[in-house]
C-alpha cells in the first residue's frame, strides 16, 4: 500500500516531515509539496492534523520504535504530542513550558525511553519553528543540550536546513 | 580488571576471535602479544589497536579536534580515574559533571571509544553512589545511563539503577 503525504510548502509541518524521513526506509511513502498538509492513506481515509499524521506513520512502522516500546512509553509519547500542540505551538510566552521540558531532560538523553520517539520529533519541530533564540539563552541547559544534539543528527539536520527557513 | 574490560571491548566492537592477553609489572598493565610485530602494552594502546582491527576508526573521532578530545579523555581515564584514592572521587565526579552538562557523549554529539572506556572505568564509582548523590552529579548519571544502555556496551558489568525523574528537586548543582 502506497502512502502519499502532501505538505503545505508555505508553512511546512516539520514534525510530519521528520516522521516521514524516519519511516521512508520501511514504508512506501511519497512526499509532495502542495497547498494543504494531508496524509492520503486511501480514498476513504485521509489525515490532515499533524499529530494524527505522525501517529499513523509511527504505527505503520512499529519496528522503528517511534511510538515507544511499551504501554507506559506510548502514554508518555501521547503526553508530549499533546504538550507541544497545546503549550508550544502558537504561544507567545513559552518560559514555563520550556522550564518543564528542561526539567524532564535533566536525567534523560531523549524525552521518552532510550531512543528517538515522536515526542522528540514534535517538541523539536515546535521549538525549531518558534523559539530557537530563546532556547539558546542559557537558562535551559538540558533543553539546549538535547536540542543541539538532535539538530546534529540526520534527519533533523537535513529537514532543518531544507524547511525551517520557510516557516512563517 | 583491565583484561575483562578488553574482552568486553572485543565483543562490543564485534571482533570474532578473542585475543590472549598477559600482564606486566605490579600494576598489572595489560600486554597483547601481536602476531606481526612488537607486543602492545597498555589499556588505551591495545583498545585503539582493537578499534583499528575492527575497522571502526570513527570511534576514535572524525575530525582532528574530535580525535584530540577522545585521546584526552582516554588519558584522563588512565591517569585520574584508575587508582584514584577514595577522597578524590568526588573531585572527578564534579569535573565530569560540569564537563557533561552540554554534551550527550564525551566528544559532544558522537559516540566514541572515550565513552566506552570511561564507562568501564567509572562504573565502580557510580555503582557505589546513593540516589541523592546520583542526582547531585546528574549529568554524569544521565550520560552513564545512556552508555550502559547503548547497544552492545555493557557486557561484564552489572546494570546500575538510575531514576529518570528528579526526586530532590531543589538544588544540588
Amino acid at each position: 500500500m502506497a502512502l502519499n503525504l502532501t505538505i503545505n510548502s508555505s508553512n511546512p509541518p516539520l514534525g510530519a516531515l521528520l516522521a516521514a524521513e524516519h519511516v521512508k526506509g520501511s514504508v512506501n511513502l511519497s512526499v509532495e509539496e502542495g497547498k494543504d498538509t494531508k496524509l492520503y492513506v486511501s480514498d476513504q481515509v485521509q489525515f490532515s492534523d499533524v499529530n494524527s499524521i505522525t501517529r499513523y506513520l509511527a504505527r505503520v512502522a512499529p519496528a522503528l520504535g517511534l511510538y515507544g516500546s511499551n504501554m507506559m512509553e506510548q502514554t508518555e509519547v501521547d503526553h508530549w504530542l499533546e504538550f507541544s500542540a497545546r503549550y508550544l505551538c502558537g504561544r507567545s510566552d513559552l518560559s514555563l513550558a520550556l522550564l518543564e521540558v528542561d526539567k524532564t531532560l535533566a536525567l534523560r538523553t531523549f524525552l521518552v525511553g532510550r531512543s528517538v520517539t515522536l515526542a522528540d520529533l514534535s517538541v523539536w519541530a515546535a521549538l525549531k519553528g518558534n523559539v530557537e533564540s530563546q532556547v539558546k539563552s542559557g537558562s535551559y541547559p538540558h533543553l539546549c543540550r538535547w536540542f543541539s544534539f538532535l539538530s546534529s543528527q540526520v534527519p533533523f539536520s537535513s529537514v532543518g536546513s531544507k524547511w525551517a527557513n520557510k516557516i512563517t | 580488571m583491565a583484561l575483562r574490560e578488553l574482552s568486553s571491548l572485543e565483543k562490543c566492537l564485534g571482533l570474532k576471535k578473542p585475543n590472549k592477553y598477559g600482564t606486566q609489572g605490579e600494576r598489572k598493565v595489560p600486554v597483547l602479544q601481536n602476531n606481526n610485530g612488537a607486543p602492545l602494552v597498555g589499556l588505551v594502546t591495545i583498545a585503539s589497536h582493537l578499534v583499528h582491527e575492527a575497522k571502526k576508526t570513527v570511534l576514535l573521532g572524525n575530525s582532528a579536534e574530535e580525535r584530540a578530545v577522545v585521546q584526552q579523555w582516554l588519558e584522563y581515564r588512565i591517569a585520574r580515574v584508575d587508582n584514584c584514592p577514595k577522597d578524590e572521587l568526588k573531585v572527578i565526579l564534579k569535573e565530569l559533571n560540569h564537563y557533561l552538562e552540554d554534551k550527550v557523549y564525551i566528544a559532544g554529539n558522537v559516540f566514541t571509544l572515550a565513552d566506552i572506556l570511561m564507562y568501564y572505568g567509572i562504573h565502580r564509582i557510580v555503582v557505589e553512589l546513593a540516589i541523592q548523590e546520583k542526582e547531585r552529579y546528574l549529568n554524569v548519571t544521565r550520560w552513564f545511563d545512556h552508555i550502559q544502555h547503548y547497544p552492545g556496551v555493557r557486557h561484564h558489568l552489572p546494570p546500575v539503577v538510575v531514576l529518570r525523574n528528579r526526586v530532590y528537586p531543589s538544588g544540588h548543582h
